[in-house]
């Protein structure tokens, strides 16, 4: 008989690729650009790898936006924003050779037609790309990249754009990009090589649909990583505290709205934070709300240095 | 709400997460007190509506609200309050039996490979189908005003020109050409199994694979004759959207993501000839400045002291630091909403204040309600 020891998985920070996912609006760009930072502080190189119509990340650093091209954005931090258009041409120039064939096949009606019925062809050729970097090298034969961040399409969205291999491969069994697919598959797959991280709120919708997003990921066995909690708000008053302000008279109306409000979003994150913990298996890690006239580096520092004890 | 007055259909549009759904159903609830007959016809597959409106479930099927729900809940209904789940596959698959010549015809769309992923997951396929079910609705005389709820998903674009889209996915003269010989080999009852020819077609093989294409000619094939039904109903679907018994409400929240993704609805709706009936932003923090006070360090400790409350564990510290906090949230939140008033300048912009708790019955749609009532 052979017992199979497992191997400890290695931490988030020395996978390959980290996928962040969640709701829209729940600060995926927020969370991938500190997870980055984190990683980026520890001397790894990393790229964050943007695929949304609109790219925030370089932003966020107080930097012009990326584009197609990678940009540095601090010491060992890059992003690029990924576009359909670009990487279907980029794409499609890698297997066709030739820039007339290429116009021929895809710059014709019939062509714009193929892409809309083609199953998510905009998202397999994204996805695509962003395989590219995870597994491109140096002339030397080192990874160019010690950690690819994907911040991935919201929640409905997100689920497809991680499925697309899937489901690209049951409709085209052959061919490149079905070649492609299944060594992304097979990336997506490895928990010594990739992690798949939510990020949700202590709201009602974005907490359903990060249980939800759990059990499809789980399903479809994706390597878990941890569930970020984010803009959290701490107990900070006693019920009675609260109780004497709000009574304490006309000059002290203010104070007690301030600390009653406080204290129900307090509750309120707890009363999800203990519906996440009990339904989702996944390391939870709580980042602050943060009180920023001006949401910039300086918060993201913030958040990365809250994150970092998960990675 | 005013700027409603007289419209028969309205689109609830905006971003996730924004309160989309509590706010349909708080305007067709509305709508149901003052008399009318309404519905509010959602997406949202979480139970969370069906639940604030005493119902276990809601399925594919209008269901009317029972009036002792709603008196219960203290809410004096003259009219009606119906509400209705969207279910994207099944509607599709109704569509299609209505529209197919045959039962065998129907069959065939249905077992089609391609047709399952296009009527799921294809851009704008959920929005059409929405709209779709609103006409439905609307021309069944039954009700006199449905509130739809969008696909929180959408952006505008998918919205306003999902019929066209899916148009030309079921019929596109170009793809038609090009897959001609597939097509006729096809229609003479021979199996698809011409192999791809011409340039195009070849090079696109070299992509997906030539079963790809099979599968899309037989699809394109099993759709023929049905072609002209839809178009009519695509036209009536896209007239709809236009008419002026139509209004657009755009639901924010007012963080700068979700204003600007309205914002971009706003010009969208606007590039279309279509104007925005109103803006509603939820969650707006209230300024517990307003209410005067110190809000300073020392000051708070007098008036705590003067309170006879006394200042342990750095209690005036923790208020004041807390003050600030909510001031901070107030002030960005007061940006946003002004930011918005005055780019939508001439749009009835209504605020419903963040809430200490979730939304979860009809107690809180109406209060809700009234906060988009009037003008």
């Amino acid at each position: 008989m052979c017992i199979r020891v497992p191997r400890p998985m290695p931490a988030p920070v020395d996978r390959r690729l980290v996928v962040v996912t969640g709701k829209g609006g729940t600060g995926k760009s927020t969370i991938s650009a500190a997870v980055a930072l984190a990683a980026a502080r520890r001397g790894k190189k990393v790229l964050v790898c943007e695929v949304v119509a609109k790219e925030r990340v370089a932003d966020l650093f107080g930097r012009p936006p990326s584009g197609t091209e990678i940009r540095q954005l601090l010491p060992n931090l890059y992003s690029v924003h990924v576009r359909p258009r670009e990487a279907m041409r980029e794409y499609a120039l890698m297997i066709l050779k030739y820039e007339t064939l290429y116009r021929l096949a895809f710059e014709n009606a019939a062509a714009r037609y193929f892409l809309t019925a083609a199953p998510s062809l905009a998202e397999i050729v994204m996805l695509g790309k962003v395989f590219w970097h995870a597994a491109r090298e140096t002339e030397r034969g080192r990874l160019r990249w010690d950690m690819v961040v994907l911040d991935a399409p919201a929640t409905g969205h997100g689920l497809t754009f991680l499925s697309v291999p899937e489901v690209f491969l049951r409709l085209v069994s052959e061919g490149p990009l079905a070649r492609d697919m299944r060594l992304m598959q097979a990336l997506l797959a490895d928990p010594e090589r990739c992690s798949i991280c939510i990020v949700t709120l202590p709201e009602e919708m974005p907490a359903n649909e990060a249980i939800e997003l759990d059990r499809a990921l789980r399903q479809r066995q994706f390597p878990a990583g941890p569930l970020f909690l984010n803009a959290a708000f701490e107990s900070r008053f006693s019920p009675q505290e609260v109780a004497s302000v709000t009574r304490g008279g006309p000059l002290l109306t203010a104070a007690g709205e301030a600390a009653d409000n406080h204290e129900s979003r307090a509750a309120l994150c707890r009363h999800y934070e203990g519906v996440l913990r009990d339904t989702v298996p996944r390391r939870l890690v709580k980042v602050p709300f943060l009180f920023e006239r001006n949401f910039g580096a300086q918060a993201i520092d913030k958040v990365s240095h809250a994150i970092e004890g998960a990675l | 709400m005013k700027p409603l007055e007289g419209r028969k259909i309205v689109c609830c549009v905006g971003s996730g997460g924004v309160g989309k759904t509590t706010t349909a159903a708080a305007l067709a609830l509305s709508a149901a007190m003052e008399g009318k007959r309404a519905l509010v016809l959602t997406i949202d597959p979480a139970r969370r509506l069906a639940n604030s409106l005493g119902l276990k479930a809601l399925g594919n099927a209008e269901t009317l609200i029972d009036p002792s729900h709603l008196a219960e809940a203290k809410l004096t209904v003259r009219g009606e309050m119906w509400a209705m789940m969207l279910n994207l596959k099944r509607s599709w698959d109704e569509l299609v039996r209505r529209n197919a010549r045959t039962a065998e015809q129907a069959q065939a769309i249905l077992d089609n490979k391609l047709y399952q992923t296009l009527s799921t997951a294809m851009a704008g396929s959920l929005e059409y189908i929405a709209m779709e079910k609103v006409l439905e609705l609307y021309s069944s005389g039954r009700f006199d005003v449905v509130v739809l709820d969008t696909p929180p998903t959408s952006n505008a674009l998918d919205f306003l020109h999902a019929p066209d889209r899916v148009l030309d996915v079921l019929d596109n003269n170009a793809m038609r050409i090009v897959l001609g010989p597939m097509l006729k080999a096809g229609r003479f009852g021979l199996r698809l199994l011409a192999a791809p020819s011409g340039l195009v077609l070849r090079t696109l093989a070299r992509f997906t694979g030539s079963d790809f294409l099979r599968d899309l000619a037989a699809f394109m094939m099993a759709f023929e004759g049905m072609y002209e039904g839809f178009k009519e109903r695509a036209a009536n679907v896209k007239a709809l959207l236009s008419s002026p018994q139509t209004g657009f409400v755009l639901v924010t929240s007012p963080n700068p993501l979700t204003t600007q993704e309205a914002l971009f609805f706003h010009r969208a709706l606007e590039r279309d000839g279509i104007r925005t009936a109103a803006v509603v932003v939820n969650r707006v923090q209230r300024d517990p400045r307003r209410h005067g006070g110190p809000d300073n360090l020392a000051a708070l400790r007098e008036a705590l002291q003067l309170a006879q409350i006394k200042d342990e564990n750095r209690l005036a510290e923790r208020l004041c630091e807390t003050l600030t906090e909510q001031a901070i949230l107030a002030d960005l939140d007061r940006r946003e909403v002004e930011r918005l008033r005055d780019t939508l300048r001439g749009v009835p912009l209504f605020t419903v204040p963040r809430l200490r708790k979730d939304v979860h019955d009809l107690a809180g749609l109406w209060q809700i309600g009234e906060y988009l009532g009037g003008e």
